[in-house]
């Protein structure tokens, strides 16, 4: 039974429900009125609308579970990092379970501040880049399946939809537009070159980051999940294509701005980051978006390099996914820690002159692997 | 874009203490650059005026809070120097051996805040937990942690407790051990020397020229370091050298450093060694003679200077202080042009800048 | 000269492989030893060791209010506060403004008879800065100090009673390294016992041998600062008796001068002048003598008032 299945019988479940109700109150008015009661029942329990709050059913779904990990996420970052850096990582909220709870109470924290917006400000722009930012991000989620049961965006034939790394990735690239309208928006100088360099360093690793894209797709000979993962029953991506996992991995870093390439978020010489005139909860937002798209990282290197929900049947394939993704995650998180920050200049020539012509060469291996008829 | 003045404002979150510096930018690239002092002047001259020889002792502590056992020295020894007193052997090792100790924890303070700009926390953590050690070792001798107020004009101001040289034998073989850590850590990483090799160049006429002094002109090449060529306590006993480099980049200044920390543990080891039994501490006449009196030591961060002069009271006429941050400060013209907005941190984060003594 | 060793640098394939090792290294040994380095701190406290310089501690018995160490302060945090206690009657004792202390140790280290001590309670925040300000009486522990190893040394002194001597110099006769010298009293004719302290061996001869248990042998505790030692002018001595009242070490004597009687009308004679006479080895340099005599008759060569 697949996700969608799941929860329409969960919505067809709720709304027969609340048509017992509504029916037996419609039978106690006069006849029009008695009528129209009918017909909003029927409209009620008529398969397009149900299928329609089933496919919100699932989103929510989706994010709540994919939220959670998230706040698991933040609690393995901030453990790891205490273990690395010789001190306890959260300890006394939540004691028994380690800290989780920790989470929680930096969410409220951030709930109670008083939201400031700069009186020069741009109004519009600045309400509307955390929007942009926050919900392209969590539309990503719709695209990357957990396993072919556990998607939002397939087909009845859990055979996916045949563009869906394509969508991943588009919605993944919007964030840099929300990021200089942020920046912009903010009046204030620093804010502007902060936001101007984070733009410039994400777009410049966007290109290597789809060059390798395209030889995993080269390989797998679709553009859709389920044919990705599929192609790598026999060996993982990450297998072949080795210079082009190491490149992917790199670029990533980049574009979720984590060390050591955080230069617009952490800047200790001139910038304070384009996110400095965000308080409350608006940049409680950015730094869950940011975690977030670390998540959505993680969960496309998994997905495109090492095999996805493939693994022993013995844990189903989520929870494999799931698995690798964490894998992933504490990699990036020990990486992140021991490395220095990179200049900006320094950052872009990594970006154009290293691993742009590592990613050609990259997928030149591909072409050579597919035509040989290997895969 | 045109040519702008921006200010690395009083109020900066990375500047280590409190200053100004102005630099003119082109785009990225620096043109100009001009260091502004004097946030943080306190007035200590003056004070010092109406204060007691005794009574100046914790206030020479708080000239340089990063390095402040070698302030409280360089007083004593200034005002030894004006009262013609001759310091017990026993007291000059000890002092020894503390001092090194201050200088390796100044040294390791500067390694936390320089990793901290460079956006390596790691860094910052793991030299605060070492200099924990060093700290920790003075406290049992002084009895307080940043401010020892230790020596006293004409010897320290106690013996050791027990157990003090096990302890500090025990820290050097530990430090010895963690700086080769510290080279997998810095020097592994191809970013860390990315943003430090060839940044920052001083070139040795221009040092020279300038009067820097300290770890940044032995980073250029020039052998000078007052603890070798005017020797004061019982150094001239102590077999150690003084550390160059060739280059004068940030790198350079950086392997100066980390280099001079392990000469430390040598020098710790000796002075423990040869330390004699005896006296620690000679009566101290309350009044000064009329004169003058001058004491110059090898600072972490440099040459400092103190001249006083005494009017037969118990009080000094006039105290001078040379830092040598505030001399060091004003060859930021010469390092930062030509070089990006982004290298502005580590070229100032490799002068080790302690502003409490540039502004007195 | 040594020039720094070059070390194998990064290169492309270690470009963050050795960082990496390293804080790999640090998790696993944090993991295995179970804890790491952290103290949490309101659970677990420090442990200081005795020669921290926190909170002060006063002994009431030992401390003679001198106000040597109100004196020393760099800061003037230090006040003398008159105080009547059941037991030891009108005295004056320190009190402590810790909002302005520095903690630098130097009235403990000042104080002739280590009354004062810093014990180890540095948590002392509040949100009252009146409650900073320490009265005497919080600050009083007279048993602390049997508790802590004394840090400075001891030696004994023959201390003068001058109300006893009557002047027969047989301790200057006794004394090996003729540290003794009988001196006389200006005006008084009478003679005592001046001692050089930096001689004397601590025999005790001297005190055997005087017949009226003048001399005694003290121990008193070292003291490594000069402290100013009072001038007497006689001219201007009236005999008014303040500086022997305001003494806190019993050092000044007043002692009357035969042949000063003013003649009163009726043939009778008057009392005689008094002066003041120094025992400057119990003297303890607090500079109480110079403030309280208002006819100049006491000087502290070289010390602002």
């Amino acid at each position: 039974m697949n996700l969608y299945e799941f929860s329409y019988g969960i919505i067809h479940w709720l709304v027969d429900l609340v048509n017992h109700l509504w029916y037996w109150l419609g039978s106690w008015l006069p006849g029009g009125l008695g009528d129209f009661f009918d017909d909003v029942g029927n409209f009620a329990a008529s398969h397009s609308n149900i299928s329609v709050f089933a496919i919100v059913l699932e989103a929510i779904i989706m994010f709540v579970i994919i939220l959670v990990n998230v706040l698991n996420f933040i609690w393995i970052d901030r453990k790891f990092m205490g273990r690395m850096f010789d001190f306890y990582g959260p300890y006394y909220v939540g004691y028994r379970i380690g800290g989780w709870l920790q989470n929680l109470a930096d969410g409220m924290k951030l709930f109670v501040k008083e939201i400031i917006v700069p009186a020069k400000a741009d109004r519009f722009g600045y309400l509307l880049a955390p929007v942009i930012f926050v919900g392209s991000s969590i539309a990503i989620l719709a695209a990357i399946p957990l396993s072919p049961k556990f998607a939002i965006l397939t087909s009845p034939t859990d055979t996916g939809v045949p563009a869906g790394v394509l969508f991943a990735f588009a919605m993944f690239a919007i964030a840099p537009f929300s990021i200089l309208v942020a920046g912009w928006a903010s009046n204030n100088k620093y804010t502007l070159i902060g936001g101007m360099r984070s733009a410039a360093q994400m777009m410049s690793y966007e290109i290597p980051l789809l060059l390798c894209v395209a030889s995993v797709v080269v390989l797998a000979g679709g553009f859709s999940f389920f044919e990705v993962v599929e192609a790598q029953r026999t060996v993982w991506f990450a297998i072949p294509l080795v210079i082009g996992f190491v490149v992917f991995i790199i670029c990533m870093f980049a574009e979720v701005e984590v060390q050591p390439f955080d230069l617009p978020e952490a800047e200790a010489e001139l910038v304070e980051g384009w996110t400095t005139e965000y308080s409350g909860m608006r940049f409680g937002l950015f730094m869950m978006t940011s975690y977030l798209r670390g998540y959505c990282a993680g969960a496309l290197i998994t997905a495109l390099f090492l095999g996805g929900w493939i693994g022993p049947s013995f844990i189903p394939g989520p929870i494999w996914f799931l698995i690798k993704a964490y894998i992933v995650f504490v990699i990036v998180e020990w990486a992140r820690w021991s490395l220095p920050r990179v200049r900006i200049d320094q950052l872009l020539n990594i970006g154009w002159k290293r691993l742009m012509p590592l990613a050609i060469v990259n997928l030149m291996i591909a072409v050579a692997l597919k035509s040989l008829g290997w895969f | 874009m045109a040519e702008m003045w921006i200010n690395m404002g009083p109020q900066h979150p990375m500047t280590h203490g409190l200053w100004n510096l102005r630099i003119k930018v082109d785009g990225e690239t620096i043109t100009d650059a001009e260091p502004e002092v004097g946030y943080l002047h306190r007035g200590i001259e003056k004070i010092c005026e109406n204060r007691t020889y005794t009574q100046i002792l914790p206030i020479a502590d708080r000239l340089c809070y990063g390095a402040s056992l070698s302030w409280n020295h360089l007083y004593c020894r200034t005002v030894e120097d004006l009262m013609g007193i001759e310091v017990p052997e026993r007291a000059q090792y000890l002092r020894v051996a503390a001092l090194e100790m201050q200088r390796i924890a100044s040294h390791l303070m500067w390694l936390a805040a320089y990793a901290a700009d460079l956006g390596m926390m790691i860094g910052f953590i793991y030299a605060m937990r070492d200099r924990e050690i060093f700290i920790d070792l003075l406290q049992s001798l002084t009895g307080s942690r940043i401010t020892y107020n230790f020596c006293r004009i004409g010897g320290v101001a106690h013996d050791v407790p027990p157990d003090f040289e096990r302890d500090s034998l025990r820290a050097c073989d530990y430090m010895e051990k963690k700086i080769r850590e510290y080279y997998d850590l810095y020097e592994g990483s191809k970013v860390f020397m990315m943003r430090n090799v060839g940044v920052g160049v001083l070139t040795k006429e221009d040092a020279m020229n300038l009067g820097v002094t300290g770890p940044p002109l032995r980073a250029s090449g020039v052998r000078y370091d007052l603890r070798k060529d005017m020797p004061y306590e019982s150094y001239p006993e102590i077999d150690f050298q003084p550390i160059t480099h060739p280059d004068g980049d940030c790198y350079a200044r950086y392997c100066v450093r980390m280099e001079e920390m392990l000469e430390s543990c040598k020098i710790i080891r000796q002075a423990l060694q040869r330390m004699p039994k005896g006296k620690w501490r000679v009566l101290a006449p309350r009044n000064a003679p009329i004169g003058t009196g001058l004491g110059r030591v090898e600072d972490p961060r440099g040459e400092g200077m103190m001249y006083v002069v005494g009017d037969g009271t118990d009080r000094p006429y006039r105290l001078k202080i040379r830092s040598p941050i505030f001399v060091t400060v004003s060859a930021a013209k010469r390092m930062l042009v030509g070089y990006k907005v982004a290298d502005v941190v580590a070229i100032m984060g490799g002068l080790d800048m302690c502003i409490g003594e540039a502004d007195r | 000269m040594a020039e720094a060793k070059k070390r194998p640098v990064g290169d492309a394939t270690g470009i963050a492989v050795r960082p990496i090792k390293r804080t790999g290294a640090q998790v696993v040994r944090s993991l295995i030893l179970g804890k790491p380095n952290t103290i949490l701190y309101p659970y677990q406290k420090l442990n200081l060791p005795p020669s921290y310089r926190g909170k002060h501690i006063l002994d009431f018995k030992r401390c003679i209010g001198c106000s040597n160490c109100v004196q020393i302060c760099p800061n003037d945090c230090m006040w003398m506060q008159k105080l009547e206690d059941p037991e030891l009657g009108k005295i004056e004792r320190p009190g402590i403004d810790m909002g302005r202390c520095l903690f630098c140790g130097l009235c403990v280290e000042v104080c002739p008879t280590v009354a004062l001590h810093e014990g180890v309670q540095f948590e002392l925040a509040d949100r009252d800065r009146a409650k900073i300000k320490f009265d005497p009486r919080d600050l009083r522990d007279d048993h602390y100090a049997d508790t802590v190893k004394e840090e400075r040394q001891k030696r004994l002194i023959p201390v003068l009673d001058l109300d006893k001597c009557s002047g027969c110099e047989k301790c200057a006769g006794e004394c090996p390294e003729m540290c003794i010298a009988m001196m006389s009293i200006e005006g008084t004719g009478k003679k005592k016992p001046e001692i050089a302290l930096a001689r004397c061996k601590e025999e005790g001869k001297c005190t055997v041998v005087c017949p009226d248990k003048a001399l005694q042998m003290k121990e008193v505790w070292e003291s490594y600062f000069e402290m100013p030692e009072p001038k007497f002018v006689l001219k201007n001595c009236t005999g008014c008796g303040a500086c022997a009242r305001a003494c806190p070490a019993d050092a000044i004597y007043m002692m009357d001068m035969p042949g000063t009687e003013k003649a009163l009308p009726g043939g009778k004679k008057g009392k005689p002048k008094k002066r003041a006479v120094f025992v400057l080895e119990k003297c303890v340099g607090c500079g109480k003598c110079f403030r309280s005599c208002k006819f100049k008759a006491i000087e502290m060569p070289g010390v602002r008032k």
